[in-house]
């Protein structure tokens, strides 16, 4: 049982950290990033162009070495998602909400098949991998590398809101998610700010692709759709638009799918995480976390 | 949501009925085709791959070595003067595409088509092409359910599901394993070898099938199932489909502390499952595989004829492909032309065309007589003979 638990928690902190930025963004312009499942995969790809251009180094320095990666690529990822915002969403933030959503798919093809022509389609395996032997904890394997992931997902989280509970940056933040026109009147520049939440939330997106890479090490340009989605799944289960709400809906989700392949086999899974998606929206639409009603494309 | 006018409903209607139409009638134009062609008009073999999709890094492995079969026909004149040409389609692995590929291939008048990775991709196209009486070689697909419908123009030259679920049963006996669990992603191909398989098993007498497990493909963690597989307390696991959740099942599992024998199918028969798991956890890892180039005796020229025209390695089912095309050219030069009742009789008659799985006759059913399923291992970063099975 404590396995289950272990097993669901490590992956939920994955869809927890790709969550945030969905989460941010619909927070901020009510847009559902369907693309941001592929900044993950951009993420991912980045991470391993990054490792192979340091090429050469000791197993031994792996983790240092990965966390330098780490943050060199959430930089990177982060560039794209505002180039992203910048080229797919201003241009459209007067334009119905309909429009939006579809660019945002286009958005996400572009980003798949382009890392397709670019890279290829056979899927990559990351140079530096990290494996480690297993554990026993109360009566769970885990290996130290995983605690260290989760370590690591858990201080960008906690540092996440933090900038927003407690800086200026937040709080110009908070007010465009209330009310865009007056926050603009108040002299807050919404373009800004708008592009530094894609920033955060894209780097967060691609932190969590350098860490799958490297964990599970098998990267292909495919592998952002479905955790997309699972992403979107644990923003709604927690409270889409709410950051603390987020992380639980991610952490949640993943032991929810741990569970749910333990008693009703593999084949489940995803009926059983997407019907939990139905449910929220037909019953709870704001999450568990979320106060205020949400509007709903 | 503003109301859409009904108007623009109804001119919408009427744009979709005339492009169905259209399809329709370009469709009718191809089945005519044959019988216009020239004596100088190339000989065109279609080809559905995946080229996009979860599973587009096999197309090029076939289409290389489908056009490096044609280059060899075509440099020693053709088949009975006409040059050979090769069209290829995308099915993305995936139903709908291959449907759309397939009468796209149909619409550009392919004379014999020899595609067909996907099973669950191949499956929808066999109306499309025997409704436009097309002879189909399919190379890889390989689920039983393509010969169940017992359709004339329906030929596999790679052994059925139920022989490789046979051959894996024979390797599971052999080995003396107890309590095996099957694992497979629930597509028509894997599944099919994955129940087979537990058929046979579950005969009085053996190993016995603790569990069948089913995975989700396009995932990366698979820690719940790994759990469940566990839990049973296994000696042997075979799964059944493709290599990229196969190299990450296979590390996952040896992560989890499991010791006992890991088995995979032909789907999962490539380089990168080995680079996936990873050296350690791959090795000792078996597959059920028909003939592969790396087994084979006498298969180097062809290796390096491939990797100077490509510059890089044949891959998983490149013989397949290289062969139906060989095997296309020979049943048109039997025939006499590329009418398709001649073509299906002339396939019918092969006794002998050597391929790369041995000499070619098939069965009742249209699949290869001798299935020629093998067991291969993982030593060090290639698979490797294990035992022939004979």
């Amino acid at each position: 049982m404590t396995q289950l638990v272990w097993n669901g928690l490590f992956v939920g902190s994955f869809y927890a950290l790709v969550a945030l930025g969905y989460s941010m963004v619909y927070g901020i312009i009510k847009l559902l990033n369907f693309a941001h499942g592929d900044l993950y995969m951009l993420g991912a790809f980045i991470g391993f162009a990054v490792l192979g251009a340091v090429g050469g180094v000791s197993s031994s320095m792996a983790l240092p070495l990965l966390l330098a990666v780490l943050l060199a690529t959430m930089v990177f990822t982060g560039l794209a998602g505002v180039a992203l915002e910048r080229i797919a969403y201003r241009p459209l933030r007067r334009a119905p909400r309909l429009s939006l959503l579809i660019t945002a798919v286009g958005a996400s093809f572009a980003l798949e098949y382009g890392m397709r022509a670019a890279a290829g389609a056979d899927p990559r395996v990351y140079p530096v991998r990290l494996g480690g032997t297993s554990m026993e904890v109360l009566g769970a394997r885990l290996t130290l590398q995983q605690l260290v992931l989760i370590g690591v997902a858990v201080v960008l989280m906690i540092g996440l809101n933090l900038l927003i509970t407690r800086t200026r940056e937040g709080r110009a933040m908070r007010a465009i998610a209330l009310d865009p026109r007056t926050s603009s009147l108040m002299g807050i520049d919404v373009n800004a700010v708008i592009s530094r939440t894609f920033f955060l939330g894209s780097a967060l997106a691609g932190a969590a692709g350098v860490m799958a890479g490297a964990y599970y090490g098998k990267i292909d340009f495919l592998m952002g759709f479905l955790i997309g989605l699972k992403a979107f799944t644990a923003a709604v289960i927690g409270g889409i638009g709410n950051i603390p709400g987020t992380m639980l809906g991610g952490l949640l989700l993943g032991l929810l799918e741990s569970f749910g392949t333990f008693w009703l086999g593999g084949e489940w899974r995803d009926v059983f995480t997407f019907g939990v998606l139905i449910l929220f929206l037909t019953v709870r639409p704001t999450g568990l976390l979320g106060e205020r009603v949400t509007e709903r494309v | 949501m503003r109301a859409i006018p009904l108007k623009s409903f109804t001119s919408l209607a009427v744009v979709g009925l005339l492009v169905t139409g259209c399809g329709q009638g370009l469709l009718g134009g191809g089945d005519g085709g044959d019988t216009a062609a020239k004596a100088d008009d190339p000989i065109v073999l279609g080809m559905l791959i995946p080229q996009s999709g979860s599973e587009a890094a096999i197309g090029p492995y076939m289409s290389n070595a489908a056009q490096l079969a044609l280059d060899e026909i075509n440099a020693k004149g053709g088949v009975l003067g006409r040059k050979l040409e090769l069209k290829t389609a995308d099915d993305a692995c995936d139903a709908q595409s291959a449907a759309a590929g397939a009468n796209k291939l149909v619409t550009e008048g392919v004379d014999i088509s020899v595609g067909g990775y996907c099973s669950g991709a191949t499956l929808p196209t066999l109306p499309i092409f025997g409704k436009a009486n097309i002879p189909m070689i399919i190379p890889a697909a390989n689920s039983q359910e393509l010969v169940d419908q017992k359709l004339k123009h329906v030929f596999l030259i790679n052994g059925t599901g139920s022989q490789q679920a046979g051959a894996a049963d024979k390797w599971i006996a052999k080995q003396g394993a107890k309590s095996v669990v099957l694992m497979h992603d629930n597509t028509s191909y894997s599944k099919d070898i994955a129940l087979r398989t537990k058929s046979l098993l579950d005969a009085p007498g053996g190993a016995e099938s603790v569990l069948v497990e089913t995975v989700t493909p396009k995932e990366s963690d698979y820690s719940a199932n790994v759990t469940n597989v566990l839990a049973k307390k296994p000696d042997f696991v075979y799964w059944t489909g493709y290599f990229q959740e196969g190299g990450l099942i296979a590390r996952q599992l040896r992560q989890a502390g499991y010791k006992g024998s890991i088995m995979v199918g032909d789907g999962s028969v490539s380089p990168k499952l080995i680079e996936i798991a990873g050296a350690e956890a791959a090795e000792g890892v078996y597959a059920t595989m028909t003939q592969t180039p790396d087994t084979l005796e006498g298969a180097e020229g062809w290796i390096s004829a491939y990797k100077k025209k490509y510059d890089t390695e044949p891959g998983p089912y490149s013989n397949q492909a290289y062969d139906a095309v060989r095997l296309a050219a020979e049943a048109v030069t039997k025939a006499g032309g590329t009418d398709g009742a001649k073509v299906i009789a002339a396939l019918e008659g092969m006794d002998g065309f050597s391929m790369f799985s041995g000499p070619l006759k098939f069965t009742p059913e249209h699949t290869l007589s001798s299935g020629g399923f093998q067991v291969l291992v993982v030593k060090g970063d290639k698979f490797a003979l294990q035992d022939s099975l004979k």
